[in-house]
């Protein structure tokens, strides 16, 4: 009586509508997450992972040995720079550009926004073999800076101190555009009667931007630097595609980082799995950061 | 409005206006110039590339096309991304549906922890967990199986879309479930013929969102199969294009096939591309 009770139509509708989607969203992200760092504690190599004799627990080795790797801090390096230029170069562009737009201070509005965004929609693998080309000795860069300087020689990619700016480049052409369409997307919201009334009261441009549309888009900007975090630890096809972390692993980032141990040369799970679990708590422990700056400055939602 | 516009434009100052259109403009022939030289060198021959760089082609030729079309097997390519954009996007949009409309309408103690981790997963970036995610395709069997690249591809779409169908779901009054529910329709009944109708807008942003995402998706492909067989467009296309062809002209040829698609639904779907996105990242 009472187990019948328990599963109401109610329930069991809750369950096989949830099921599906939890089981697989568990099995691909969530479980992944635990099974790494499980991992990342044993000196598991290739084969078997259950039942495996040879699999034993060696601890917090892993994680000495990647803190002690200079490549480690290289990548590290990297993905630091990929989101300085997210947070301090994308953002203000794409919120300029969508403020521009917005207040249709300038002309062709329209024909802008599209251009701008349209790296989004292309494959990083495309447009990494097409920056490379175009920054390469047999590119266009190169033809340019000889109209400067004909004994120019071209060593962006050679020179391991210079090979992350083509990409530092490329990462703030491709994704202004989406902090461009998040930005406008919110200005649109903002009344513009709001913002008439105070044009009336006389206030300058300068005061409607910073009294009424940054305070209103304050949440919109916490946002989009989760977004820019998160996305610069996401960095891996453009690097793959564009220098493979070359010249001497100089422009490698965290994700290739890891890919290289796992699968470049002997495989290094363990050492991979040490890292994964490392950009999982990075970007949870860079987003926490966010959130707490964001309620002790009084950013509203 | 004329009169607004007026008022503006009168305290804008005119170097700030020319500082705005030069960064704008630098801007867009950053995207435009790179697409033109693209364009034009996929038209040169090897041989006429090295001598001539930058310039318009002497003799324009398509003849680069076909036979990269054929050396980098774009017919199987285009057959796989268009598979696994297919597949993945039905079943991302089916599943969130189903347990965004359970999330949004049937009460439970368990919606506030599954629904939270899902919400998480919007921030969990599959790029870090790739290792223990080939791991663990490998140790089941899925390696190299077209099953095996679908899931993952499911489950890191899911999180975004059940967000988004849970908010768009929780729009639609209690009083339209709790009537039908009065007149005796079973839960699937009403999401069937009720939720599933009135979502065509969330489904429409989802489509969007996904098959963007899932044709361009390049890094868990490139790990989790090694099959000609089972190759899309961006894995097939690096390998073709990789940084040690010298075969420029027919490499060219190559990422003009690999762009257009998605620059042709761009200029289509361009008004709900900018509103999807806007959407998925009205909250982070």
């Amino acid at each position: 009586m009472k187990k019948a009770a328990f599963w109401t139509e109610e329930r069991r509708a809750y369950l096989i509508l949830v099921f599906p989607a939890v089981i697989i969203y568990w099995a691909v992200m969530a479980f992944p997450t635990i099974f790494s760092f499980i991992l990342s504690l044993t000196n598991y190599n290739g084969g078997p992972v259950f039942g495996n004799p040879d699999v034993k627990i060696v601890g917090f080795t892993h994680y000495v040995r990647m803190f002690n790797d200079k490549y480690f801090w290289i990548s590290l390096k990297n993905n630091g720079l990929i989101m300085a230029i997210s947070l301090f170069g994308q953002i203000p562009l794409g919120f300029l550009f969508a403020y521009v737009l917005h207040r249709k201070l300038i002309k062709f509005g329209d024909f802008f926004q599209t251009i701008i965004y349209l790296p989004a929609v292309i494959s990083t693998i495309v447009i990494g073999r097409l920056w490379q080309s175009f920054f390469s000795p047999y590119g266009p860069f190169t033809e340019f800076m000889r109209r400067f300087n004909p004994t120019w020689e071209n060593e962006l990619f050679f020179d391991p101190h210079l090979a992350i700016l083509p990409v530092l480049f490329v990462i703030l052409w491709m994704y202004t555009g989406t902090y461009l369409i998040i930005f406008l997307a919110n200005l649109q919201k903002i009344d513009p009667a709001l913002i008439e009334a105070a044009r009336i009261d006389g206030a300058t441009e300068w005061q409607v931007l910073t009294k009424i549309i940054l305070p209103a888009l304050s949440g919109v900007i916490v946002t989009t630097a989760i977004l820019a975090i998160s996305g610069s630890l996401k960095s891996f096809d453009l690097l793959f595609a564009m220098t493979g972390g070359n010249p001497a692993r100089r422009t490698s980032v965290l994700a290739l980082y890891m890919y290289d141990n796992a699968f470049r040369g002997a495989p290094k799970y363990p050492l991979a799995n040490a890292i994964s679990v490392f950009m999982v708590l990075l970007s949870l422990i860079l987003i926490m950061v966010v959130r707490i700056t964001e309620s002790r400055f009084g950013g509203r939602e | 409005m004329a009169t607004q516009t007026k008022i503006r434009k009168s305290d804008f100052h005119p170097v700030l206006r020319i500082v705005v259109y030069v960064i704008i403009g630098i801007f867009t022939i950053l995207t435009l110039y790179p697409l033109y030289w693209l364009a034009i060198s996929s038209l040169k021959t090897t041989t006429e590339f090295q001598l001539n760089m930058i310039g318009w082609p002497q003799n324009p030729t398509f003849r680069n096309y076909p036979s990269a079309w054929r050396l980098a097997q774009f017919s199987t390519l285009f057959l796989n991304s268009l598979f696994f954009t297919i597949v993945s996007t039905a079943a991302i949009i089916l599943l969130s549906l189903m347990a965004g409309f359970a999330f949004a309408k049937i009460r439970s103690k368990f919606t506030g922890f599954l629904h939270g981790s899902f919400v998480i997963g919007i921030l969990l970036t599959l790029q870090s967990i790739m290792v223990p995610l080939f791991l663990m395709v490998n140790s089941v069997g899925l390696y190299n199986t077209r099953i095996g690249v679908l899931i993952p591809y499911i489950g890191m779409g899911l999180p975004m879309a059940i967000y988004l169908c849970t908010e768009f779901i929780k729009s639609i009054p209690d009083s339209v479930v709790e009537s039908a529910r009065i007149d005796g329709a079973s839960y699937f009944r009403i999401f069937s013929a009720i939720v599933v109708p009135m979502a065509k807008p969330v489904a429409i942003t989802l489509a969007i969102l996904n098959v963007a995402g899932v044709w361009n998706e390049f890094m868990l492909i490139n790990i989790l199969v090694s099959s000609d067989a089972l190759r899309t467009l961006p894995v097939g296309i690096l390998k073709f294009s990789g940084p040690l062809a010298a075969d420029y002209g027919r490499q060219f040829a190559a990422l003009m096939i690999g762009m257009i698609p998605m620059v042709v639904f761009y200029l289509i779907f361009r008004k709900q591309i900018t509103e999807g996105v806007s959407a998925g990242a009205v909250k982070g």
